[in-house]
């Protein structure tokens, strides 16, 4: 399949998880979506799969004492400054799983894009979107920078652990990117990006399996707008 | 008539104190090869951005004189419209790929400057022939070792059929095999080649001129058996050849490997039935062609990979510096990162720094230092911990011929307190710094 069939397949996943409305129906995208991001190499889809896990869970636990809906009290609490008083719905609970579903879907169509997709067909399917899908690079970049980061420590004899041990490759790491950013400009540059006599490395062909894949995709989005 | 030519350039870059380039006059002609050589920081990069037109529409900073490349003035030119005519190859190659495939790497410039679309992989894949490279075809960049992708780099330049082929340190991370063959190559395509390097032995015997740079001014302009007199007597250091010549005492042992098999994937083992021995006291230098699997037996000896079977001991602390001196550059200051190891000790840091030859530097921020000082900065980060075993990938990479028989001096003097292993392309270093030499094949160690 190419690239842009297959992006569009996945759009339309997280389309339809934000469109939902029944938490099954978020909550089967959002497994079809992990069942596509475990087909990734270990070590690499690791990173991605606990970073939206945890975003997901924690919007979870957040909602229901953020939001104030229905009136099938589970869990009462004690009135707090400012939020008032803490309570825990039956319908916030269920608003809580289908937005953090949703995140989820979201986050897992991005994993599976990184990991999965051939950016570099992608990018001569739109090439206006050259510098976007450059810039969506960037996470597999920067966890090798980090992972580079970590290498160089250890061969100096020092551990990092802990979130906030990591913590302090943060500013290394944005340094980093804005210099390998810098460099990669001046390189392209270098090789003519930007002139005017521009062609193009001739597409692969247009299969069934593309057009079936586009179909798929719009049959998604409107179910999850209308049925979902 | 000359292809190219800078007239008296001075240039400086936004905001530093002194001119990189000063009153520098040049001329090269069609189908000749010049050799730029000179110190870190003397202006050879520079020069060679200059005539892509990068120096100064990418940088920036005051620009005096003139440069033209085939007729036409690079202060009128943007350096997109210049590919073609001129292409280069960067030193780091790691940042200046664009794509995630090979072939779709080499066809990004041939797009840019407007190839026939149906010319396009039909030229890709004879470039990367040319460069001995055609098996890396459909693989993904990010699985390549550094000296295929210096190899990859140097297809995307030659697939443009420039007239002007600028190319900065080409050769660093290619074992000596691959850079004669590059070498040679480059040699032979006909067209005119500036090339800069610190390893100017192998360039020496293909070039026409050499162009010798100090502080930003040309020292040396002439043909190449004038310039190896000049070198000979002036700088014999780049002449290089210097042999080790110590006895070595060998005391116990402070690492070794044994049957060492390693895989990043499994199924395809990067080592296989290793074995090695380091003994405290030794220098040992590993080398070998590109992907062999060095830097995995080195990371293998330090600690930092586990082998999937048979063992690794190490007796003692292990310290190692990786290939890429940009990972020394968590702290904001030279001082602070070196002490990183040290639990911030910046006594000890600023002795370390020293005797790298960075003393007056310790405030400077590692991401403003030079390649070559950047690399010097890495190696005290590792130094300052006084290992049992010290690893150096790749140590000479941006460092010209003085500092590398500064740093073969340096090696030698704390050898007998620990174990080194070093893993290098330079022969010239190789010879300078080995006790014992192994050199790796295709799936064993002969040592």
């Amino acid at each position: 399949m190419r690239p842009a069939p297959a992006v569009a397949l996945l759009a339309a996943l997280a389309a339809a998880a934000l469109l939902a409305h029944h938490l099954a129906s978020v909550g089967v995208v959002a497994l079809v979506l992990f069942a596509v991001c475990l087909r990734a190499p270990k070590e690499r889809r690791r990173f991605y799969l606990i970073g939206t896990l945890v975003s997901a869970g924690a919007l979870f636990v957040l909602t229901p004492f953020i939001e104030t809906i229905g009136s099938h009290p589970i869990w009462t609490g004690p009135i707090v400054p400012v939020l008032g008083q803490l309570d825990v719905t039956h319908e916030e609970l269920i608003s809580a799983g289908i937005n953090a579903l949703r995140l989820a879907s979201v986050g897992l169509a991005f994993a599976a894009y990184a990991l999965l997709l051939d950016h570099d067909g992608l990018l001569q399917a739109v090439r206006f979107a050259r510098p976007a899908a450059l810039a969506t690079r960037l996470m597999p970049t920067l966890e090798r920078d980090a992972a580079g980061f970590v290498e160089a420590l250890r061969g100096r004899g020092v551990e990092l652990t802990g979130v906030r041990g990591r913590a302090v490759l943060l500013s290394p790491l944005l340094a980093s990117a804005l210099e390998r950013g810098l460099n990669l400009a001046e390189a392209m540059e270098a090789r003519g990006y930007g002139s005017t006599r521009r062609t193009s490395l001739p597409r692969p062909r247009w299969r069934a399996v593309d057009s079936a894949a586009v179909v798929l995709a719009a049959a998604i989005v409107t179910a999850g707008a209308l049925w979902l | 008539m000359a292809l190219a030519r800078a007239e008296r350039l001075t240039f400086a870059y936004p905001e530093a104190r002194a001119p990189a380039l000063r009153d520098v006059s040049l001329e090269l002609e069609p189908g000749e090869v010049v050799a730029v050589l000179g110190p870190s920081g003397s202006g050879k990069s520079t020069l060679l951005r200059a005539f892509a037109g990068l120096v100064p529409h990418f940088h920036g900073g005051r620009f005096e004189g003139r440069v033209e490349v085939a007729g036409r003035d690079t202060r009128s030119v943007r350096p997109a419209e210049l590919a073609g005519t001129v292409a280069s190859v960067f030193q780091d190659p790691e940042e200046q790929i664009v794509l995630s495939l090979v072939i779709r790497e080499i066809a990004f410039g041939l797009e840019n400057v407007g190839t026939a679309p149906e010319e396009i992989l039909s030229r890709a894949h004879e470039a990367l022939a040319a460069v001995g490279s055609e098996h890396l075809a459909d693989r993904a960049v990010a699985e390549l070792s550094g000296g295929e992708l210096q190899r990859v780099c140097l297809a995307s330049a030659v697939a443009l059929r420039p007239k002007l082929l600028l190319l900065d340190e080409p050769t660093s991370q290619l074992d000596p095999g691959s850079a004669d063959a590059f070498i040679e190559h480059v040699a032979g395509l006909g067209i005119a080649v500036l090339v800069s390097d610190h390893r100017p032995r192998r360039i020496l015997e293909h070039a026409d001129r050499v162009v010798f740079l100090e502080r930003g001014r040309v020292v040396l302009d002439t043909a190449v058996p004038a310039a190896k007199t000049w070198l000979g007597e002036n700088r014999p250091a780049w002449l290089g050849a210097a042999t080790n010549g110590r006895a070595t005492v060998q005391a116990e042992r402070v690492c070794r490997l044994d049957s060492v098999q390693f895989a990043y994937r499994a199924g395809l083992p990067v080592v296989d039935g290793v074995d090695l021995e380091l003994h405290r006291g030794e220098i040992v230098v590993l080398v070998g062609a590109n992907g062999t699997g060095k830097t995995t037996i080195a990371k293998l000896a330090a600690g930092l990979l586990t082998p999937d079977s048979g063992t690794a001991d190490l007796r003692g602390r292990a310290g190692m510096l990786l290939q890429d001196p940009t990972r020394y550059s968590i702290r904001e200051r030279a001082d602070e990162e070196v002490a990183v190891g040290v639990h911030g000790d910046r006594a000890r840091a600023r002795k370390a720094l020293g005797t790298l030859g960075l003393g007056g530097m310790e405030g400077r921020h590692p991401r403003d230092l030079s390649s070559g000082e950047r690399e010097r900065l890495a190696l005290a980060s590792v130094l300052v911990i006084d290992p049992d075993l010290l690893v150096l990938d790749e140590p000479t990479r941006g460092v010209d011929p003085q500092r590398k028989a500064e740093l073969a001096q340096l090696l030698h003097a704390g050898s007998e307190r620990r174990a080194t292993l070093v893993v290098t392309h330079d022969e010239d270093f190789a010879r300078a710094v080995a006790d014992r030499s192994v050199l790796l094949g295709q799936e064993t160690i002969l040592v």
